[in-house]
């Protein structure tokens, strides 16, 4: 309970933080900390590997490509906020609503610990169809990054 | 036992260990290279200058702890400190003897990169904070060449687990038993994967012949530039760890970990970790540094080509033995 607390607080105020500051930088830097605090709320879960995966992907991969943008652009000025309240407001109602129902449906408490060995064999047996669409959507995605980004010495 | 105060004991032995390790692989790095460049090295203090790294730690202590008026106090200051704790958190998983680990997690492998792919975070902080254009420069060179090593060091890291069947590094070790080591058997992608890995966490640590973000003929000396005393010390002091953390995880993942040749045991791990760090003390002082073209070249072209073979092949030998 108190580690699930304390991930939890730093989760929020680092989102907090996130959205808070005027400093670009620190602003990447809080997002990171809260991807992390995520995954220490999966450790207490007891599944270490969604956390492992979760710090390696997005704290080690997305948030260091964000740094490295970050340092290639070289913000000068401080960002003004953006205005998007509202918009804001309203995501934040439907996701909401959405963990309402998902925390209201009988499989989401279960809590069952599972192996790793076990979500492997789930993920390349029954799972295998879907988990090779979605290799072959990101593959999608790749390419069409790279024509994008050839484009004017095409 | 109590795990806090199992965790508090562990921390204490490993941390003291990597720590006393590093500060003397300074001492044998400088004697090793008056060796190579037919020199002394250090003389003067102690017999054969043992004591150098303490004179070296008082020394640093006493420096004064300047932080520039331009740069980010917060990232400046965290930034040190935060590379030592991430290096040294990655030894929490590293198996010594049989039972003998700190925390032998069913996902150790994946732990252990997860952590160092957090390294580029103090690296791009200190970059950044300082607000020097060397500093800035040697962190940009530092993230670019760490999210390209990333892949290929994964994909090598994959073979062991592959021919396992596991991510608990006391099962990939216990597999290797009896000279079965995963650098030598099975042959080939073995090998391979081991070069691959081990070149890869050179690259990670900043080493040379992968060490331009340092490149102390262009830059200064990249992001340490802005650093004095202890701050300086602790960075310069996480980079040797990060090199010394490396060649136990190659000795662990590759090379048997404690499986030995007489009694197995913590002290197999120790000397070939200790060899494969001296290798690259080796390898420093003989080789000149990579141009950045060079290193991306190696990466992308050469290094993830070559570990989807390793992959592919390590799973065909998997699935045919």
């Amino acid at each position: 309970m108190i580690p699930f607390a304390v991930a939890s607080l730093v989760l929020l105020g680092s989102g907090v933080m996130a959205v808070r500051t005027r400093d670009l930088v620190h602003a990447v830097l809080w997002l990171g900390l809260a991807l992390v605090a995520t995954a220490g709320i999966y450790v207490t879960m007891d599944a270490g590997f969604m956390a492992a995966i979760q710090v390696l992907l997005y704290t080690g991969g997305i948030v260091t490509l964000m740094l490295f943008a970050v340092m290639l652009a070289r913000p000068d000025a401080e960002a003004a906020p953006n205005g998007q309240l509202r918009a804001a407001l309203a995501v934040a109602a439907v996701f909401a609503g959405v963990v309402s129902v998902v925390l209201r449906s009988p499989d989401a408490t279960t809590g069952a610990h599972i192996e790793t060995q076990v979500l492997g064999a789930v993920i390349l047996n029954q799972l295998a169809l879907p988990f090779e669409v979605l290799s072959a959507l990101l593959l999608v995605a790749m390419i069409g990054a790279i024509v994008l980004a050839r484009k004017k010495d095409a | 036992m109590n795990p806090w105060l199992a965790g508090a004991l562990w921390g204490l032995v490993v941390v003291t260990g990597a720590m006393i390790v590093a500060a003397w692989s300074t001492w044998f790095e400088r004697k090793f290279a008056g060796a190579m460049q037919n020199r002394p090295g250090p003389t003067e203090v102690g017999p054969v200058g043992l004591l150098q790294p303490i004179a070296d730690l008082l020394k640093l202590l006493q420096k004064a702890d300047i932080i520039p008026r331009t740069a980010d106090p917060v990232l400046f200051n965290v930034a040190a400190p935060l590379g030592l704790i991430l290096v040294l958190a990655t030894l929490a998983v590293v198996p010594w003897a049989p039972g003998l680990v700190p925390a032998d997690l069913d996902i150790g492998v994946l732990f252990a990169l997860s952590i160092s792919s957090l390294m580029v975070v103090p690296v791009f902080m200190a970059g950044w904070g300082s607000n020097n254009k060397y500093a800035l420069l040697g962190g940009m060179r530092a993230i670019a060449q760490a999210v390209s090593f990333e892949v290929p060091l994964l994909l090598a890291a994959l073979v062991p687990i592959i021919l396992t069947g596991s991510f608990r590094i006391s099962d990939i070790i216990a597999a290797q038993a009896d000279g079965h080591w995963f650098a030598l058997w099975p042959p080939g992608p073995g090998a391979l994967a081991f070069v691959l890995f081990f070149l890869c966490s050179l690259a990670e640590a900043n080493r040379i012949p992968f060490d331009i973000p340092e490149a102390e003929s262009e830059l200064v000396a990249g992001i340490t530039t802005e650093y004095t005393g202890m701050k300086f010390g602790l960075l310069y002091l996480a980079e040797y760890m990060h090199t010394l953390v490396s060649s136990i995880m190659a000795a662990a993942l590759f090379l048997g970990g404690w499986d030995g040749p007489g009694p197995d045991g913590p002290h197999w791990l120790l000397i070939k970790s200790l060899l494969l760090f001296a290798g690259i003390f080796w390898v420093r002082w003989s080789f000149l540094r990579f141009r950045g073209d060079q290193l991306m070249n190696l990466a992308w072209k050469k290094g993830i080509p070559l570990g989807l073979a390793v992959v592919m092949a390590s799973a065909l030998w998997v699935h045919f033995t």
